[in-house]
């Protein structure tokens, strides 16, 4: 199966947002629904400063710790990419728990995120975000060819950015979607090491088939069942703790009410 | 409660009107994908609203149709592809023909779709029945409401003559009103904001300096520039397309990038040198400038030698102008200043100071934008690959008509370059312009702000009617309080709109316009390094009781007698006429791709030795004669400008990427994406304030006109003697649900203007607030 994927071009993007209104549009996207978020970022003490745009989408994790959690296998890998099939998510909501770029989030009960335009690719077109890119920041393609032209943009970019590099090669077993960034990638409070907030593997081992009977419930039930489902899960990740499975959960949580 | 309840009781200057009308889709409930259902096709609505799982995607769903058109969500005028399925438009992309968008589009260009089916627009002719500013109306038949106005400004006429019609107009239609209407009538009075409050300084500075305005498409050569200095110009946020695209080319490329702005914007974050100037300070720094390019040989001699006269007198001028100099008033290192016109010299002539668009700052602004054409010319720019072309206008006949009543001096960013003749053109009853040029300024297009005191004060003669064609005065003008006065004091008001803007409220007649997909256009023609010929064919008929602004010109010119100037026999057939002198027709223009591209001459290698520069000796003038004999300045002084009151900060204000103006605020898919604006304060200056990011605050101005509360982003990326803001938000207009009382109106803060002695512009970065808690 061919893999694809997206260039992200951080030096060429100047934070335009036609991606995001174009994917808004293309996939008719509802109010308060959107699959990419632009982010400012800002280093240094005026007049001393760095910055840029996060663009908050998602990666297409290689090893999708969404995938991986979901117990209704609305999230799937086709072509290199994490697709999306909301008719039959169920509204469990671990998806958003599990992604350690905290992409996913909840749409009128149901997980939302981008598919990479699964169906617009298939129709014969690009990505809607690729195709309107003033900056040209974006491109879609074969992910060898995507990565080399990744490097290429990179190697150019050293001219002016001495720590320019590729972010997505390794990363959470590499990314479909290839980041050419001017510089490291805390700089956009991005991780280095992406890492899910627990083992996702240990999770679909032990939790899920535990967990699949109320999420199924909670398709049928709809928003209640949700939320029993969303407080079995919470339960089920503090008792693999308290086991001594997994860890670092409750610190996400606390970390969570800090924010 | 931060929104409009507040907001009303804070802006109280501003009286609040409510639109009160019958019927109810015109009303907020209609919002829900049920309640349109009469007057749109269901389906869109429920796509442009985002219905829950749809079962197919658009595109799926029927035959698309596609449609040439030219964007009007800004004034750029991109090119686009509109795909339309089934009878509802669902796409817009950019058109890969055309020059500008290259096959890509903005946000706001994507909003176009959801801007068309915005459940708040006009949807009926309308005639007051409350009082002027009540917005209460009564739906009406066109043929009553155009009965009505022809009636109303034949009886102006009568009493007053031709010349007490005002005409402000913006968007694409502006054509129709502002200048074949205006002219035709015989009123001098027709003015387009895109003048005197953007680019008059900008291009009459261009005028006096090398002979010809910049013209619409800024003619920079990014394809080969090398070093490119950006003053207050925000690419990224101000999001013109083609120049976004130019833009990350040569960046890529490895261009230098030089930004001059007190604020950090995105392409600051870009840049290689950022300078983040005093505010009002520019004009010293490009003398600096201008000082160390000749003190250190680093100027183009030869290029001056032929093309430039006055070197001598600059050379003198700017002897004493030293980056020391400069600093101490710029607040930028001296080292900063030399290096930065070191880098330009190394790689002139591949290095330019890009005019920029708004240029209406302080007052000085001519004066400021003449110090970055004499840079530009000791780069020797002009003329030069990896500089700036010479734009050529495309050629194409117009449709027969008489002569015009009066010459036009509307101006506008889509506008040809014109002469502008010695002697002022008068009207059928002996009137020239009545907004003070000549006296209270020296050239340019009409002024739009120097026409509200006319409006109030009958000086120096009465105005009595105005035709508002798309342009949204009370959030444009500076001084809306004012400019309400006008409003009331007129005897007659004409709105033609898209949306119940503001001012709306203030019209005698609403005429609801289709919008840009909805409507054939007179044909766009743009002056460029390949000059061009654009289509604009509707995608779908006019949604409710809605017609174009051509048609609306056209119904309205024959009921006062000017049907002359309306022969055609109907859109199409104008459209065919004017394109027989290319050749062509509808149909061909559409499978050319909507474009058909002529051949300019760009390059000084294409004039074959004669002078592409209009001024009178063909020659760059670096010493203007025009300015000492009109009393000005010959070459660029440094003024300083009024410093911020204690405890105020100087207002400043730009774009976002997803707006345009105060246009598209209320736009669904816009809205969401940005739905309100922030005051950027320096983060240190918020901490000692005790204001927080996030933060709601009130603004004050130096005359006390207060906003609507506002979100404090307290932030690294400003200096601490300013404020930022994006323009467009803080409207007061009950009919545009989401925009009502969002954010704060930059507008509204701007009690105060300076006119630019030169050109007529509203300098309007004179204004200062503070930071108020109370009452948010």
């Amino acid at each position: 199966m061919s893999q694809y994927a997206f260039l992200l071009d951080l030096g060429r993007c100047i934070g335009c947002q036609a991606c995001v209104a174009s994917c808004k549009v293309g996939n008719e996207l509802g109010i308060g629904q959107q699959y990419i978020e632009l982010i400012e970022k800002t280093h240094g003490e005026f007049p001393n400063l760095t910055g840029g745009w996060d663009n908050h989408r998602c990666y297409h994790c290689g090893d999708a710790a969404c995938i991986a959690v979901c117990p209704t296998g609305s999230l799937f890998k086709e072509d290199g990419l994490t697709r999306l099939d909301r008719s039959t998510c169920s509204g469990c909501s671990y998806c958003t728990e599990a992604c350690p770029y905290d992409i996913p989030v909840m749409w009128e009960g149901k997980s939302s995120k981008c598919d990479g335009c699964a169906d617009t690719v298939k129709a014969g077109g690009s990505p809607w975000c690729v195709g309107t890119c003033p900056s040209m920041a974006l491109e879609y393609g074969p992910r060898e060819e995507i990565r080399a032209e990744a490097h290429r943009r990179a190697d150019a970019l050293r001219n002016r950015y001495p720590n320019a590099q590729v972010y997505g090669e390794t990363q959470a077993g590499g990314l479909g979607m290839l980041v050419v960034m001017p510089d490291d990638p805390e700089l956009l409070d991005i991780p280095i090491d992406p890492k899910t907030p627990f083992m996702a593997q240990a999770w679909q081992k032990i939790v899920q088939p535990a967990s699949v009977g109320i999420t199924i419930g909670a398709a049928v039930v709809a928003g209640a069942a949700a939320v029993v489902a969303r407080r079995r899960h919470e339960e089920e990740l503090d008792e693999l703790e308290a086991a001594g499975v997994i860890s670092g959960h409750g610190d996400e949580k606390e970390q969570e009410e800090d924010e | 409660m931060r929104r409009s309840e507040s907001f009303e009781k804070e802006v109280g200057i501003v009286a609040r009107v409510k639109l009160d009308i019958t019927r109810r889709a015109f009303l907020k409930g209609g919002l829900a994908t049920g309640g349109l259902a009469v007057m749109a096709p269901t389906a869109s609505i429920g796509a442009v609203n985002g219905m829950l799982n749809a079962q197919d995607p658009w595109y799926r769903e029927g035959a698309i149709e596609t449609t040439y058109n030219v964007c009007d969500v800004c004034p750029w005028h991109c090119g686009i592809v509109v795909q339309t399925v089934n009878g509802v438009v669902r796409k817009i992309d950019g058109n890969p023909k055309d020059p500008k968008s290259r096959g890509m589009l903005c946000a706001r260009g994507q909003g176009g779709v959801s801007f068309m089916y915005d459940p708040d627009r006009l949807q009926s002719p309308m005639i007051r029945t409350g009082e002027r500013g009540s917005g209460q109306f009564r739906e009406v038949t066109w043929e009553e409401a155009l009965d009505y106005t022809a009636a109303a400004l034949l009886d102006i006429k009568d009493k007053y003559g031709e010349e007490s019609l005002a005409v402000f107009a913006h968007t694409s239609g502006d054509h129709w009103f502002a200048d074949h209407f205006a002219q035709a009538w015989g009123t001098p009075n027709a003015a387009k904001p895109s003048s005197s409050l953007c680019l008059s300084p900008r291009d009459e500075a261009a005028t006096l300096t090398y002979g010809s305005a910049v013209g619409g498409h800024e003619p920079v050569d990014w394809d080969g520039i090398q070093a490119m200095t950006l003053i207050g110009s925000h690419i990224g946020e101000d999001a013109r397309n083609t120049v976004m695209q130019d833009f990350a080319n040569a960046h890529a490329r490895g261009a230098k990038v030089i930004v001059v702005d007190p604020r950090f914007s995105s392409v600051a974050a870009k840049a290689d040198y950022w300078l983040p100037i005093k505010p009002g300070t520019d004009t010293a720094l490009m003398l600096a400038w201008m000082n160390v390019l000749i003190a250190e040989d680093l100027y183009d001699k030869a290029y001056v030698a032929e093309w430039a006269e006055g070197f001598d007198d600059l050379a003198a001028h700017v002897a004493e102008f030293t980056p020391d100099w400069a600093a101490g008033i710029t607040d930028l290192p001296a080292a900063q200043i030399r290096e930065t016109a070191q880098v330009m010299g190394a790689n002139l002539p591949r290095a330019a100071v890009i005019p920029g668009r708004h240029t209406v700052w302080y007052g000085n602004d001519s004066q400021r934008m003449r110090a970055t054409y004499l840079v530009n010319t000791l780069l020797g720019a002009y003329g030069r690959e990896g500089g700036m072309y010479f734009n050529k206008s495309a050629y194409l006949e117009t449709y027969p008509h008489p002569p015009y009543t009066v010459a036009g001096s509307s101006g506008g960013c889509s506008a040809e370059p014109g002469e502008e003749t010695a002697e002022l053109p008068l009207g059928p009853t002996g009137k020239a312009r009545a907004d003070g040029v000549r006296e209270s300024f020296m050239r340019g297009p009409t002024a739009m702000q120097e026409l509200i005191d006319p409006m109030i004060s009958g000086d120096p003669y009465p105005i009595k009617g105005l035709i508002a064609y798309g342009v949204n005065m009370l959030n444009s003008i500076p001084n809306p309080q004012k400019t309400i006065e006008a409003l009331k004091a007129l005897e007659f008001v004409v709105a033609i709109d898209v949306l119940p803007q503001e001012h709306i409220a203030w019209a005698d007649v609403v005429l609801p316009e289709a919008t840009y997909l909805e409507r054939y256009e007179d044909l766009l023609t743009v002056s460029h390094r390949t000059p061009y010929i654009a289509l604009r064919e509707p995608a779908v008929d006019p949604l409710y009781d809605t017609k174009p602004g051509w048609w609306i010109s056209r119904e309205l010119g024959t009921r006062v007698g000017l049907d002359a100037f309306y022969k055609w026999e109907n859109i199409e057939e104008y459209i065919d006429k004017r394109l027989i002198s290319v050749g062509s027709n509808i149909e061909g223009l559409r499978e050319e791709g909507g474009i058909i591209t002529q051949n300019g001459k760009p390059y000084l290698e294409d004039f074959d030795g004669s002078s592409p520069f209009g001024t009178g000796s063909g020659k760059i003038q670096l010493y203007s004669q025009d300015l000492a004999e009109a009393g000005h300045e010959a070459m660029p002084v440094y003024e300083p400008v009024d410093e911020p009151p204690t405890g105020f900060f100087r207002l400043l204000y730009g774009r976002s990427p997803v707006h345009t103006f105060a246009k598209t605020q209320n736009t669904p898919v816009l809205h969401d994406i940005d739905p309100e604006n922030e005051i950027w304060v320096n983060a240190d200056a918020a901490e000692q304030l005790g204001v927080a990011d996030g933060d709601y605050v009130m603004l004050e101005n130096q005359d006390g006109a207060r906003s609507g509360p506002v979100k404090v982003k307290a932030t690294e990326r400003i200096r601490r003697d300013a404020v930022y803001m994006v323009h467009g938000f803080g409207q007061n207009a009950p009919g545009l649900t989401n925009a009502n009382g969002k954010g704060a109106s930059d507008t509204k803060l701007q009690t105060r203007y300076k006119l630019d002695p030169i050109s007529g512009g509203a300098g309007m970065r004179v204004n200062f607030v503070r930071l108020d808690k109370e009452g948010v």
